[in-house]
């Protein structure tokens, strides 16, 4: 017992004090938080680790975890100068730790506690010869140090000119975050000024802390070196503690936060409409980059810079999120393209609604009973959508397809139908959507139809996502367009070679995935100029019905910033897919705005009037 | 009639008696629905009120004079569908509109 | 040594412009990029409030302007500092330049669930005087209407097609229309879908009294959120009669859009390139809105008629005379 006691206080000084209880904090916390999240975890997320647990999945996760953990790998593939930035302060940090584990396991003789290996150097014995390996892990480490260093001065850089970084904004910060981030900044820059005095006062050779050591002793001599290395490592050591306490509190909790959510990913848990402990994961994963603020067309555009994932999700996380904050979002998906961490943003943006706002809905919509005015007959159905029932030109183009087709049509919702249930749902009623969604439903069932077919965008992704409509094929009229083209049941006249361009509707592409339907019927036609930045890329249209609380000035705004970019490509003719869309494109565009089926009718052999 | 609100309502909107906390508060928060000038499209348009007599219009103003009673059940009739924002020569949120007046007067 | 003053447009403020400079012994040009002048008096039938034939009023106004040179079938490319640009590729000097270049009507296509270009019975008011003009108003398939709907605040006061201005004649262009209809079919029935009427000028009022009194024109207080086509081609149309307070729909024969005017298209870059102030509207501002009315404050540039607001006949023309006084105090201090 005698000899541990001694030998434990061998390597001790006072100054290890604060970064011992900083280690403990953080570790007492961040395990309590997760173990309470996953404790809470509904039973079937449960069923899926463990189902996951000794599967490939584990493995693809320990990759990922260091591909992304670590090197960073998709900033880089955002912003190659942020990639590096996070790499170098996080793989570097982690070599560090490895590396200087590995140096005072093999030099530190008996039992050596955890700040040893952390303050390797401190404790490291001056008169002890260590060979080549000692004075090659001694330039190593001072390598990692500098590698971690020049991360830490492009994040100084960054935050003084966030546009040199390549991002036109950077994240605004809460007290908190700028606590961790005043220690992270300072940390190394000490251990530098710590390690190099230690190295100069005991002779201790390497290409950087040893060199600076020599020369700061040289020119300000031993007594003041001493003097400094003290409160050196004592700052060093108190810097850590700080870091460390606010870690789990601050955004630095995705450091640690994203592994679980890179295994729990893994075996397939998503977060859902509604709220569960998954979510939190997902939240403190947020390392709140910011890479999210600049492709966010509400702060490009419409000058709203609060409402942005980033803030978003900084304010659930702290309980502060507001119905404002909450509802000023498109959900169009392009934040969401971009994080680096894969964070189901629209998501968690629509559970939080649903949290604020969604109310039982027993007896709501009492009055859409029994209530049928759908016109026809057929296997296939079509649903307008409210929307569509405004652009009268697709309806026509429409009649004028199923006509030439020989289809035989079941029109659900031709003289005004009952909503599909999204835009309640996008607005946190998760419940009185449900009751648009099962009248819905049961109409679709009592026509026996066999294929749905849907020129609305955002009803398409509710029939396809929450209607479980068994028996029944649902397609966009841009995918049935084009199975009909490649049937051969549309004689069409020969492609006039037309310029068109193709707006992806947020809905269709980043929400449903069909890029490619729509531009074969474009160019089955005439001929496709692609905008600059297009499918997974492409821009909202500013009418996003996600959006419930941004004015028409804003709106119009978004609409207006992409009139040029059309123009630029030199059609004719602007073509896009969804009736919102289409509405907000001819409003501020010169060009003439058509529904991907107006194009396709008036090409039409024979002319076939509906 | 499931038009809760105007059964053993005295006729005239009495603006020295109504109060009018609410609606102000509501029009701090979002000025342009101010600028409605009853053009009556929303109503026209209305997929709820196709079905029903729900009548968007009409509550809104209600509410606008300080008469709340019955907005809420009313309100919970609409579909959040948007037309009527489409619709609107005035530019108004309407589908906001409509999510303020169902926050502001549960309790009515 | 004369003093050369360009005019362009040759509608009816052009033409006012060239006579008022011809009285005050300045020789005018005036450069109209149609092939005639009259400008959009050309395609009217009669004008409110007196049912005057337009061609009598364009007569009156050719014959004041007879000695001015004219030339058309040549636009206007740029204003430059002492003269202007043409689209013939030549240049021409000025002393002064007078902007008359007038207004667009709104493309009632625009409002797609109106059903314009899109059902057969839907119009606008532009086409209707037209069929006045040519003597025959019908239905497509040429049947007489026997129910007609005007739907006022087509492109005006829409911030849904960007045009937030009222433009002032349209509710009297209406409301004459659809006297002329019931004239015309005194069995049918005429209605006017509203938000506003707005009877501003002198003797609109009293039209409005005789349409309703004497013609017996329904006015529905609401605006026709959509329309659509029946079997028989004619058009279905959605409204609100705001004053019962209830939703309205009728099948008509013919469904005529009350068509706004929208600022020229041409403003934009003359006001870009001239540095003179364009309005939120897209129509340009004159220097003062009281005393400088035809004054661009570029010196030598002035304007005239609905290059500045929307604007009646009459107020158009005597802009044209207010115009020639500006640029002869304008050449005479020179």
């Amino acid at each position: 017992m005698e000899n541990i006691g001694t030998e434990i206080l061998h390597y001790y000084d006072h100054f290890v004090v604060p970064f011992t209880v900083g280690v403990i904090v953080l570790f007492t916390v961040v395990i309590y938080k997760y173990v309470r999240w996953f404790v809470k975890l509904p039973g079937a997320d449960k069923h899926l680790v463990r189902k996951g647990l000794f599967t490939r999945s584990t493995l693809g996760a320990c990759v990922e975890v260091v591909s992304e953990s670590l090197l960073h790998r998709k900033i880089f593939k955002v912003n190659p100068k942020l990639g590096y930035m996070h790499m170098s302060l996080a793989f570097g940090w982690f070599l560090l730790i490895a590396v200087g584990w590995v140096e005072a396991s093999m030099h530190l003789t008996g039992i050596v506690p955890l700040h040893a290996h952390v303050f390797y150097k401190f404790f490291a014995d001056p008169n002890a010869d260590y060979g080549v390996s000692g004075q090659v892990l001694a330039n190593v480490m001072d390598l990692l140090l500098l590698f971690v260093l020049s991360g830490v001065s492009l994040a100084w850089f960054k935050r003084m000119r966030s546009r040199a970084m390549g991002m036109k904004r950077a994240t605004k910060h809460t007290a908190g975050d700028r606590i961790a981030l005043f220690a992270l900044w300072f940390i190394f820059p000490v251990r530098l000024l710590a390690e190099s005095a230690t190295s100069g006062l005991k002779g201790m050779e390497s290409f950087l802390t040893g060199n600076i050591g020599h020369w700061m002793v040289s020119v300000f001599g031993v007594y003041n070196i001493e003097q400094f290395s003290g409160v050196m490592w004592w700052t060093y050591s108190v810097l850590l503690a700080v870091f460390f306490v606010s870690m789990p509190f601050s955004r630095y909790m995705h450091i640690f936060t994203e592994i679980p959510l890179i295994f729990l990913r893994r075996y397939r848990l998503r977060s859902t409409e509604r709220h569960k402990t998954y979510d939190h994961f997902q939240i403190e994963a947020c390392s709140r980059c910011g890479i999210c603020i600049d492709p966010c067309q509400l702060q490009a555009d419409a000058g709203i810079t609060n409402v942005q994932s980033v803030y978003f999700l900084r304010d659930r996380r702290y309980h502060k999120l507001s119905g404002a904050v909450a509802e000023n979002c498109f959900m169009c998906g392009r934040c969401e393209t971009k994080c680096p961490v894969g964070i189901e943003l629209n998501t968690l943006r629509l559970n939080s609604r649903t949290k604020m706002f969604d109310v039982p809905a027993d007896g709501r919509y009492a009055y859409v009973r029994g209530m049928d005015t759908s016109k026809g007959e057929g296997k296939v159905g079509f649903f307008a959508g409210c929307m569509t029932l405004l652009n009268p030109k697709t309806l026509r183009a429409m009649e004028a397809i199923f006509k030439a087709a020989g289809e035989d049509v079941w029109w659900a919702d031709k003289d005004g139908g009952v909503c599909c249930g999204r835009p309640l749902k996008l607005a946190g009623e998760v419940s009185a959507a449900a009751k648009m969604m099962e009248f819905n439903k049961s109409l679709f069932e009592k026509h026996n139809i066999t294929t749905l077919v849907t020129s609305c965008p955002i009803c398409l992704r509710v029939f396809r996502e929450e209607y479980d409509l068994k028996g029944i094929e649902i397609l966009h009229h841009s995918q049935y367009i084009l199975r009909l083209m490649e049937q051969g049941r549309l004689s069409m006249e020969e492609s006039d070679g037309r310029l068109f361009t193709y707006h992806d509707p947020c809905e269709l592409g980043r929400g449903s995935g069909i890029y490619d339907e729509p531009r074969a019927v474009i160019n089955a036609v005439g001929r496709l100029a692609e905008v600059s930045q297009n499918r997974e890329e492409a821009f909202c249209c500013g009418s996003g019905l996600a959006n419930i609380s941004i004015d028409d000035r804003g709106q119009n705004k978004i609409s207006a910033a992409l009139a040029d970019r059309f123009a630029e490509t030199g059609a004719e003719e602007v073509v896009t897919a969804c009736p919102l869309c289409k509405k907000a494109i001819a409003r501020n565009t010169p060009l003439p705005v058509a529904d991907i089926a107006e194009i396709v009718s008036a090409r039409l052999g024979g002319r076939q009037q509906a | 009639m499931d038009f809760g609100f105007s059964i053993n309502r005295p006729r005239a909107v009495d603006l020295d008696k109504n109060d009018l906390s609410v609606s102000r508060k509501a029009l701090m928060e979002m000025p342009e629905w101010q600028a409605c000038i009853g053009c009556g499209g929303c109503t026209a348009t209305c997929t709820a009120g196709n079905l029903t007599q729900f009548n968007f219009r009409k509550v809104h103003t209600l509410v606008r004079r300080g008469d709340y009673q019955g907005a809420y059940e009313e309100m919970n009739k609409c579909m959040l569908c948007g037309k009527c924002r489409l619709v609107c020569p005035r530019g108004i949120n309407t589908r906001g509109v409509v999510m303020m007046i169902k926050r502001l007067l549960s309790e009515y | 040594m004369t003093k050369k003053v360009i005019i362009i447009g040759g509608g009816p403020a052009g033409m006012q412009t060239a006579a008022s400079l011809l009285d005050l012994g300045i020789k005018p040009v005036i450069i109209e990029k149609s092939d005639r002048i009259g400008g959009k008096l050309n395609d009217w039938h009669q004008l409110f409030p007196t049912f005057t034939p337009a061609h009598e009023v364009l007569a009156k106004l050719k014959g004041s302007m007879k000695d001015a040179r004219v030339i058309t079938g040549t636009a206007v490319e740029s204003i430059g500092k002492d003269g202007v640009s043409l689209s013939d590729g030549s240049t021409m000097e000025a002393d002064a330049v007078v902007v008359a270049s007038g207004f667009n009507l709104f493309r009632a296509e625009l409002k797609e669930e109106l059903g314009y270009t899109i059902y057969d019975n839907v119009y606008t008011t532009v086409d209707i005087e037209h069929m006045l003009n040519d003597g025959k108003v019908a239905m497509k398939d040429g049947r007489t209407p026997q129910r007609i709907a005007f739907l006022h605040c087509v492109g005006s006061r829409d911030e849904k097609v960007n045009q937030r201005h009222c433009s002032k004649v349209c509710c009297v262009t209406g409301v004459k229309q659809a006297m002329e209809l019931k004239a015309m079919f005194p069995q049918s029935e005429v209605y006017n879908f509203y938000m506003d009427i707005r009877m501003f000028g002198p003797g609109y009022e009293e039209m409005y009294r005789r349409a309703q009194e004497e013609f017996n024109i329904h006015f529905v207080r609401g605006r026709i959120s959509e329309a659509s086509e029946t079997i028989d081609r004619r058009v279905q149309i959605k409204a609100e009669d705001t004053l019962i307070g209830r939703p309205l729909k009728m099948t008509v024969d013919m469904l005529i859009l009350i068509v706004g005017m929208t600022a020229g298209e041409s403003n934009r870059r003359f006001a870009e390139t001239k540095g003179v102030e364009l309005q939120p509207s897209g129509f340009v501002a004159p220097a003062d809105s009281f005393t400088l009315n035809t004054c661009s404050g570029v010196p030598n540039i002035f304007y005239a008629g609905t290059v500045t607001a929307p604007k009646n006949l009459g107020e158009s023309i005597n802009e044209g005379v207010a115009a020639a006084q500006q640029v002869a105090r304008y050449l005479n201090r020179r």
